[in-house]
């Protein structure tokens, strides 16, 4: 990603329009027990386009934010959001994903592990009442229907972001040449 | 990507991240309601209120499309339900009638200031839900009234059927109401008729559940029975939600031989997912002098 002002101004719109539609409507409507989830979405779609340290960086703003709104104890998403970002962020920076469903399984993947570290920091922080099995449903729910919201998600995060992207993995994709078919046969692909 | 800088680059950016985040969970647990973080996300809550409400309006017409998915699968079965709590509520009418009649005359004889059923001396203020937490962990609503309509933080909150939280924080035109279903919540309550009393948690994950536990083991609970605050007080602790106001239904009652106390489920009568309007129940005083002693 290229850190010019523009940038952040994309990365604070993407993640206070997030958060905004998250909290104010998106987060209570139930669907098959889960509940649509944009925050983790956004997350590591600005990481999987950008890298490692935008996707921490987006985690850590979105995790500030979503704490302040929602009056609950401050830091925990943005812990858990920081990693989540992170984690993708290194994922492209180290397999370079540039299929055009990767978002299904990023998204799903993002959205299990931030319902689960979530639950998991929450447990160990304060949570100490007895929890329902519909949990474990919900959660599964929830990343189902993450999954489902991922290539929108990832589409409408790549528009935004893509004029301040150094590299877009999907139109790395589309340059991306064949081996030659013609040459030595051990120096096939090497431009000789 | 190999290069040493980037890669210390890298790890700085998330080392300090993350000791960011951690450095904030410890400051906000040492902290008091007054502290820095607390104040910090009073004033991020009212700078953005505007947006919420704006927010939440627009997207109204989509929650209700994904209300009405669930409800049409649910009707079907809820009618017959509902038909024949018709007939019960029917029957409790006329004795609840007679039972009105009964208890204005024993007033009159005893000298009872305290009314029967919803709790005297508050004033209700109708509020609108802006924002929801997103999380299971953490029930709480936040609404579009504050401190300037007379809000104080630990006033009971009701919904259409009756109790759903208490307001923990307040700013001058927001407040966040944490609900019964959230995992620090706890309530006192008494079955009605027999007044065996409890406490109400939720079961987290599950906010048509909530359980009235440390029921003494020889008052016998039976389903259907009506689950209202009970508004215990005595010389050390007042409980912050008056006497009366209506909890749910006992669904089950879970057979414990050996545990001390009984434990019960409980349906509440507030559809607590769906909640769209609000009423704090003001004038009851602000408890915050008594939050460290207080009953929940």
């Amino acid at each position: 990603m290229i850190l010019t002002p523009g940038a952040f101004v994309r990365c604070g719109l993407i993640a206070v329009a997030a958060v905004i539609l998250q909290i104010s409507g998106l987060g209570t409507g139930r669907v098959f027990g889960g509940y649509v989830d944009l925050v983790p979405l956004v997350v590591v779609a600005v990481a999987i386009y950008a890298g490692s340290i935008p996707g921490a960086s987006m985690g850590f703003g979105v995790g500030l934010l979503l704490d302040l709104l929602v009056g609950q104890t401050m830091g925990i998403s943005s812990l858990v959001l920081t990693a989540v970002g992170y984690g993708v962020g290194r994922y492209r920076e180290v397999r370079d994903p540039a299929h055009g469903l990767m978002a299904i399984p990023v998204g799903a993947a993002a959205t299990l592990a931030w319902v689960l570290a979530y639950a998991a920091v929450s447990f160990m922080l304060e949570i100490g009442a007895s929890v329902s099995p519909v949990v474990i449903r919900e959660m599964i729910a929830t990343t189902l229907l993450g999954a489902l919201l991922a290539l929108p998600v990832f589409a409408i995060c790549r528009r935004i972001l893509r004029p301040v992207l150094l590299i877009d993995p999907l139109d790395l994709r589309r340059r991306r040449q064949g081996p030659r078919e013609t040459g030595p046969i051990g120096l096939r692909g090497l431009e000789v | 990507m190999f290069d040493s800088k980037v890669i210390r680059r890298r790890r700085a950016a998330l080392a300090i991240f993350v000791a960011l985040s951690i450095g904030m969970l410890t400051a906000y647990f040492g902290e008091s309601g007054g502290g820095v973080f607390h104040t910090l996300q009073r004033g991020a809550q009212e700078a953005f209120a505007p947006l919420e409400t704006g927010a939440s309006r627009a997207l109204k017409p989509f929650r209700d499309l994904f209300g009405w998915f669930g409800d049409t699968l649910d009707a079907k079965g809820e009618n017959e339900d509902l038909r024949e709590e018709v007939e019960d509520l029917r029957m409790r009418l006329a004795e609840s009638d007679t039972a009105r009649r009964d208890a204005r005359e024993l007033r009159g004889l005893v000298g009872l200031t305290e009314a029967e059923g919803f709790p005297q001396g508050t004033e209700p203020v109708a509020a609108r839900v802006i924002a929801r937490s997103p999380t299971v962990w953490y029930s709480s609503v936040k609404i579009d009234k504050g401190s300037g309509d007379g809000l104080r933080e630990d006033q009971p909150v009701i919904a259409r059927g009756g109790l759903i939280g208490k307001v923990t924080s307040v700013t001058g035109g927001t407040a966040e109401v944490t609900l019964i279903t959230d995992a620090s919540s706890a309530v006192s309550a008494q079955v009605q008729p027999n007044g065996a009393s409890g406490i109400v948690r939720p079961l987290v994950g599950k906010p048509d559940d909530l359980l009235l536990d440390y029921i003494e083991k020889g008052r016998r609970v039976t389903e259907g029975t009506i689950v209202v605050t009970s508004g215990l007080t005595s010389s050390r602790v007042e409980s912050l939600f008056p006497r009366g106001v209506p909890i749910g239904r006992v669904t089950r009652v879970d057979p414990q031989e050996v545990e001390q106390f009984q434990r019960v489920h409980v349906q509440p009568f507030a559809d607590i997912r769906q909640v769209d309007y609000v009423q704090v129940l003001t004038e009851r005083g602000s408890a915050t002098e008594q939050a460290g002693v207080a009953l929940p």
